[in-house]
């Protein structure tokens, strides 16, 4: 199962995705919040996304989703630092951070290939609300 | 080809948390499977598609199944929707 | 060796926390007025890292704690530009064991390119690239043209100064700043700043080395 990483420059933002997403994942389901600074600053830390990446890889790969600007940076950082083996498996998601998620977190949940939880989460991008 | 039709009776409608469970649901089934409203179908196995719908408690839709398992699939979709997706 | 790296790199540590002031008043003219805590946060946790390091690490190896301590530190886009910039740097520093001018060229060349391959960003879009490229340029010249290390650095100072009056008179087309479009015009790029400084700091120390030799 595709494992997913949130992140945000804020920790409660990352977090709280996390919980909203958590509610229609599988209880095995590998979803990691990487929001914010260590310190609690809000800002994005490239160690703690490349842990996290770590934390929530499978076999199946991991799909990164991204708030805006630097969180794109530190996640680009994030995979060169992280081993190379581990760095072919992993994607990030251009894509609305909450809507992807969400998407990529039931897509993963019925064991959907990184693509295809890929697709999911970019697909999010052309969502509707107002109908 | 088989078609069922469902009424939503859960309290939040097609949305998030039951949402995610139809897609799940659907998803263990070879069939495809559609979701029919309002003059609009999507794929039942696509979270966003079935979100994008916004079908609210009390809304009337079509489910239709097309493969081998699309009875079992029907029966599992609609005894969801029978029980509220676990919303009591 | 490692006194020596410490000891320049503290250089440039110091001088980036004495501007946390001007480079947070040129980010709030076009960006989001953080630039200079950032860099300073970022910086300080430098200076504490690299004071700790154990005597025995090398060049590169300092280069590295420098690199990862700003991409976990600073927070804005400016830490994973920085980091990568120093942990390039790090790679193209192993087994260096002295910091000549052939060395620096080749340190700062990888340096560079992080910054580059990062911001998928060239010069001319209001950016650190626009101090820091033609200031490796105008090094390398002047290496070429056998000037001293102090000299060639002090010529890339010059150049990177330039650079930064270059920034006032174009629009940024990469970051925060983008978003204001003509609006940018006139202000100078904090990146270029916060470069040039580094630059500046440097070039300061090698020279104060020279004259303590």
């Amino acid at each position: 199962m595709v494992g997913i990483v949130i992140v945000s420059h804020s920790a409660k933002v990352a977090e709280g995705i996390r919980e909203l997403a958590q509610q229609m994942a599988k209880p095995e389901q590998k979803i990691i919040a990487a929001g914010g600074m260590a310190d609690g600053s809000i800002g994005t830390d490239a160690m703690r996304v490349s842990e996290a990446i770590e934390e929530a890889m499978t076999e199946a790969g991991v799909v990164v989703m991204v708030d805006l600007g630097s969180a794109v940076l530190s996640t680009d950082t994030a995979l060169e630092i992280l081993d190379e083996s581990l760095r072919a498996r992993v994607r990030i998601a251009d894509a609305p951070i909450l809507e992807g998620t969400i998407g990529a977190v039931v897509e993963a949940s019925v064991g959907s290939s990184l693509e295809q939880v890929l697709a999911t989460a970019e697909g999010a991008r052309e969502m509707r609300k107002c109908l | 080809m088989t078609e069922i039709q469902l009424v939503l009776t859960n309290p939040t409608g097609l949305h998030a948390r039951p949402a995610s469970q139809f897609v799940q649901t659907a998803s263990k089934f070879k069939s495809k499977v559609k979701i029919l409203s309002g003059g609009k179908q999507v794929d039942a196995k696509s979270i966003l598609g079935v979100m994008t719908m916004g079908l609210r408690s009390g809304a009337a839709f079509t489910v239709t199944a097309d493969g081998e398992d699309e009875a079992e699939c029907l029966a599992a979709l609609a005894a969801l929707v029978e029980s509220k997706f676990g919303e009591g | 060796m490692s006194s020596f790296t410490v000891a320049a790199l503290e250089a440039v540590a110091d001088r980036i926390i004495q501007h946390k002031e001007l480079l947070t008043s040129l980010d709030a003219a076009i960006g989001d007025a953080d630039h200079g805590i950032n860099m300073a946060r970022g910086f300080e946790a430098v200076r504490v890292k690299i004071r700790a390091a154990a005597p025995e690490t090398d060049i590169s190896g300092l280069l590295k704690m420098t690199g990862m301590t700003l991409i976990s530190t600073v927070g804005g886009a400016s830490g994973p530009l920085y980091g990568t910039a120093f942990m390039r740097a790090a790679a193209a520093a192993q087994g260096k064991e002295t910091l000549d001018q052939e060395a620096i060229a080749q340190i700062w060349s990888a340096a560079l390119q992080g910054i580059k391959d990062r911001g998928k960003a060239s010069r001319g879009e209001k950016t650190m690239l626009d101090a820091m490229e033609p200031a490796y340029e105008a090094f390398v010249e002047a290496a070429k043209a056998e000037k001293s290390l102090v000299e060639s650095l002090e010529v890339a100072c010059e150049a990177a100064k330039e650079g930064i009056e270059f920034t006032k008179t174009i629009i940024a087309t990469k970051g925060r700043a983008s978003y204001l479009g003509e609006r940018s015009l006139g202000h100078q790029d904090p990146g270029a700043t916060s470069s040039y400084l580094m630059l500046a700091a440097l070039t300061e120390f090698f020279h104060n080395q020279q004259l303590g030799a």
